[in-house]
């Protein structure tokens, strides 16, 4: 419907920002899908293993955590705030997960379900205080988060007196390495996360109102919402999903450990970034967060394919970063508005 | 070295012509035509996109001469200043300052020629010291590059006692003083530097009367020293004590401008307002209201109100009440806590005769209340999203079902909403920022009719709107009163006002200091009223 109505206007009207859900977010989804496109047939042709099924799904893999998170980091940047403690979660919530996972005496499925919702109760409950203090105080997301960030891990080093838990159900183990047709089980799910998350965030009233707080939170407060309860639900979101992600890794590194995830929140932020979604809120797609931690993961995986150190691969994909935001602040100045 | 030296000397100055009180004489002499303007504008014209700010401002400063620069708000002083201070490039016209062409580029230029400003608005840092602030442009420093603390400290105080804030501690962050204080530190810091032209945007408005005095004292000190100050104010007392010629400007235009011994309080005001506009369609236009009330407050004090009694006033279904008052005069924050965006001190608020006290926006506006704000652009409209997204902000309930968005519904909605309120735009799915001001105005005005509110506060309704949308928006709020929706409409322009309201109420220092009834409407009235009103605040 919008479509049509769009590209019947769309001759005479210059190109305005986009929103997330119009099509000309698609057209900048596109331009990033083309970036990611490109860098995959450079690393095909000039390196030799790079277009194997086996990489392939070696690299989906790899990004599937990051993914994971990134798709939560997408709904607090949109609100204009962002989550610096995510890796940090990651690690609480992996311990109280894991801790749960190797109780003895439940049956696999009872310990496994358990100890999702553990993982994500606890990283519900970190996503709720973040957001709340910060909407409550009025505090910048930026610093509550940094708390979090230390109390988060802290929490994790206490609750295991730093000793890292292992021998999990080994069906779970090997539920973390399954394949479907080659693909991932573990990327499958970080796939439908984005679906979900592409749903609410195009689809819906809630969605709606996210973008709305990141481009004007006080027309949408005199527009009548409470913009308290959109601010703690995005938080609560990520940390949602950080529980997710951390029964992920245990499936798949078999371990949990309260020194896991360190920086993981900067490559979450990184693919949101590189994705297309503004640091200011407002404007971006969780697509646009698919695509972007793609091209960290190929960039990452093919770097080093085509002989790169690992320092090498670091570097570049900071240029990558900056480049990205470049290229957005660019294109912001040339369409207006 | 001697840099610092010298840069004290106007101050101490000062200090001896604060002794000498004899500045009221020297002033009187410049009225002579003999000597060559200082300052001379010729025919000056600005626009901003398709509203021109200023459609011909002339202006003649002698040296020593203390000229007041009134208007209503809108006539163009805030452009003029910006204009003289480098701010703002004019479109045309000829600026002379001391016989040479003058096109400041920049405020630091307009400093090099001479010319300061003391702005309404405040441009102190306010965690740095008194000091600092008043020697930031030029902080005394030694080789190395550090700050000379004491002789900053020593000249700082120099400036402050020869304004009369003895009792300020120049180490004190700006952050500690009153607003009345920071007017004077702002004023200390102007004169730091040697100027020709002395431009005091609306000086006095936060000062008490004690603080008028010694700020005229200044001032007369300056005058006798050959400084020419233009001073803009909305007090016609002060005008008439401290100045020597008063220029008027109306609709961006100088319509008058004459030595202030040949005229007179009266004389001013007609000028303000324009003999033209009398006539307006007065009494033609039949009052739509129905003896329901809508909406009515009852001592109703809003954050900022200095006043324990409030605010009392009533509305009817179908009438269209409108507030005048000059800027400062608490119309905005009086909507704003109707509204609930801000929330009111004490007070009662009645809804068609029902007592209710909103606690959030929302429940004001569930309970049927709609506010246009006075910018639209922060606090109205979503520019960045698409105009559907915009006319169904308030009303996303009804275009949703299960908190999953019916696009179909929207598009409707704005397509049912844009015809009615004649919308001219690309499409439901533009963005909003792709619109004209008016076209803007409407979609926030869409918004507000998808709720089919019982009141609708509109807070200057043609701000940024050109001529035509204006004339179209009247009719659309005609419309509105017709259906029995009650309006409460705050409005700088008082042509606008006189041609919407059924009734107006003059707001003068956040009290309703006048009523007036249509067949009693003229902008003089209403003015005299407003006016009147900082007076009486002015006396005690």
């Amino acid at each position: 419907m919008q479509a049509l109505e769009n590209t019947q206007a769309s001759e005479t009207a210059k190109p305005s920002r986009p929103s997330g859900w119009s099509p000309k977010m698609l057209l900048r989804d596109t331009g990033i899908g083309l970036a990611l496109l490109l860098l995959i047939v450079f690393f095909s042709v000039s390196t030799e293993h790079f277009l194997t099924a086996n990489n392939i799904s070696n690299i989906l893999t790899q990004i599937t955590i990051n993914l994971i998170l990134a798709v939560g980091m997408t709904f607090v940047i949109l609100i204009g705030g962002i989550d610096l403690s995510v890796g940090s979660m990651l690690a609480f919530c992996a311990v109280v997960g894991g801790t749960v996972l190797t109780i003895p005496d439940l049956s696999v499925f009872q310990a496994v379900v358990l100890a999702t919702l553990a993982a994500v109760g606890t990283g519900v409950v970190c996503g709720f205080l973040n957001g709340w203090i910060s909407a409550f105080w009025g505090l910048p997301s930026f610093i509550v988060t940094l708390g979090m960030l230390n109390i988060a891990r802290g929490a994790a080093l206490q609750v295991t007196d730093a000793r890292t838990i292992y021998s999990f159900p080994p069906s779970f183990n090997a539920f973390g390495s399954e394949m479907i047709f080659g693909i991932p089980v573990v990327f499958l799910i970080a796939l439908v996360l984005v679906a979900i998350a592409w749903f609410i965030l195009s689809k819906t009233v809630f969605g709606r109102l996210l973008y709305g707080i990141g481009n004007n939170e006080e027309a949408v407060r005199l527009a009548g919402h409470s913009l308290m309860f959109y601010k703690v639900a995005a938080f609560t979101i990520a940390g949602a999903l950080v529980g997710i992600a951390a029964m992920v890794y245990m499936a798949r590194l078999n371990i949990a450990s309260p020194i896991i995830g360190i920086g993981f929140e900067l490559n979450a932020i990184a693919a949101v970034i590189i994705g297309g979604t503004s640091l200011n809120g407002g404007r971006g797609t969780v697509i646009g967060t698919l695509l972007g931690a793609c091209i960290t993961g190929v960039l990452a995986n093919g770097l080093i394919l085509f002989g790169l150190s690992d320092f090498m691969r670091q570097m570049i994909t900071g240029v990558v970063i900056i480049l990205a935001v470049i290229i957005d602040k660019y294109r912001e100045r040339l369409t207006g508005v | 070295m001697e840099e610092p030296e010298d840069r004290l000397s106007p101050i101490c100055a000062i200090s001896k012509g604060l002794i000498m009180k004899n500045a009221q004489t020297v002033g009187a002499q410049t009225a002579g035509v003999s000597t060559p303007p200082v300052l001379e504008l010729h025919d000056v014209k600005k626009s901003f996109g398709g509203t021109r700010a200023l459609n011909g401002v002339s202006l003649s400063v002698q040296p020593g001469e203390v000229h007041g620069l009134i208007g209503e708000n809108g006539a163009g002083k805030s452009t003029l200043i910006k204009v003289l201070c480098g701010i703002v490039r004019p479109d045309e016209g000829v600026i002379n300052l001391a016989g040479r062409a003058y096109a400041p580029s920049t405020p630091r230029d307009a400093k090099a020629n001479g010319l300061q400003v003391v702005h309404q608005e405040f441009n102190l840092l306010p965690y740095l010291s008194v000091a600092e602030n008043i020697f930031i442009e030029h902080l005394p420093r030694n080789a190395f590059g550090v700050v000379k603390r004491q002789e900053m400290h020593a000249g700082a105080r120099a400036a402050l006692d020869a304004i009369g804030l003895s009792d300020i501690d120049v180490r004190w962050p700006v952050e500690r003083l009153g607003i009345a204080h920071r007017q004077l530190v702002e004023v200390a810091r102007a004169l730091m530097t040697e100027s020709r032209i002395l431009i005091l945007d609306e000086p006095t408005a936060t000062l008490t009367s004690r603080e008028t005095e010694r700020l005229f004292a200044i001032v007369n000190d300056l005058r006798s020293r050959g400084v020419s100050i233009i001073f803009v104010s909305h007090h016609l007392d002060e005008v008439f004590r401290i100045c020597d010629r008063v220029t008027v400007l109306r609709n961006g235009e100088t319509v008058y401008s004459r030595p202030i011994a040949e005229t007179s309080q009266d004389d001013l005001v007609r000028a303000m307002v324009g003999r033209k506009l009398q006539q307006q369609m007065a009494s033609e236009v039949v009052s739509l209201a129905r003896p329901e009330e809508a909406l009515s407050l009852v001592n109703f004090r809003h954050p900022q109100s200095p006043h324990a009694e409030g605010i009392s006033l009533q509305l009817h279904k179908g009438e269209i009440l409108g507030i005048a008052g000059l800027v400062g005069s608490g119309r905005t924050e009086l909507l704003r806590a109707i509204a609930a965006a801000e929330l009111p001190l004490s007070g009662a608020l009645h809804l068609e005769g029902t007592p209710v006290s909103f606690r959030s926006p929302r429940a004001a506006i569930n309970a049927g209340i709609g506010f246009v704000t006075e910018d639209r652009k922060e606090e109205g409209l979503i520019l960045n999203m698409p105009i559907s997204a915009n006319v169904t902000l308030a009303s996303l309930s009804d275009v949703s079902r299960a908190g999953i968005l019916d696009k179909k519904a929207e598009i409707a909605v704005t397509e049912r909403l844009g015809a009615e309120l004649k919308l001219k735009y690309g499409g439901p799915g533009k963005n909003a920022a792709t619109l004209s001001g008016g076209n803007q105005q409407k979609v926030v005005l869409a918004k507000w009719l998808a709720r089919n509110p019982k009141v609708l506060l509109l807070d200057e309704p043609t701000r940024g709107v050109d001529v035509g949308a204006k004339a179209e928006i009247y009719a659309l709020i005609r419309q509105f009163a017709e259906r029995g929706l009650a309006l409460l409409i705050v409005s700088s322009e008082l042509p606008e006002l006189m041609t919407l309201s059924d009734r107006i109420l003059v707001m003068s220092q956040h009290r309703v200091v006048g009523e007036l009834s249509r067949p009693e409407f003229s902008e003089e009235r209403i003015l005299q009223y407003a006016y009147q009103g900082e007076q009486q605040q002015a006396r005690p």
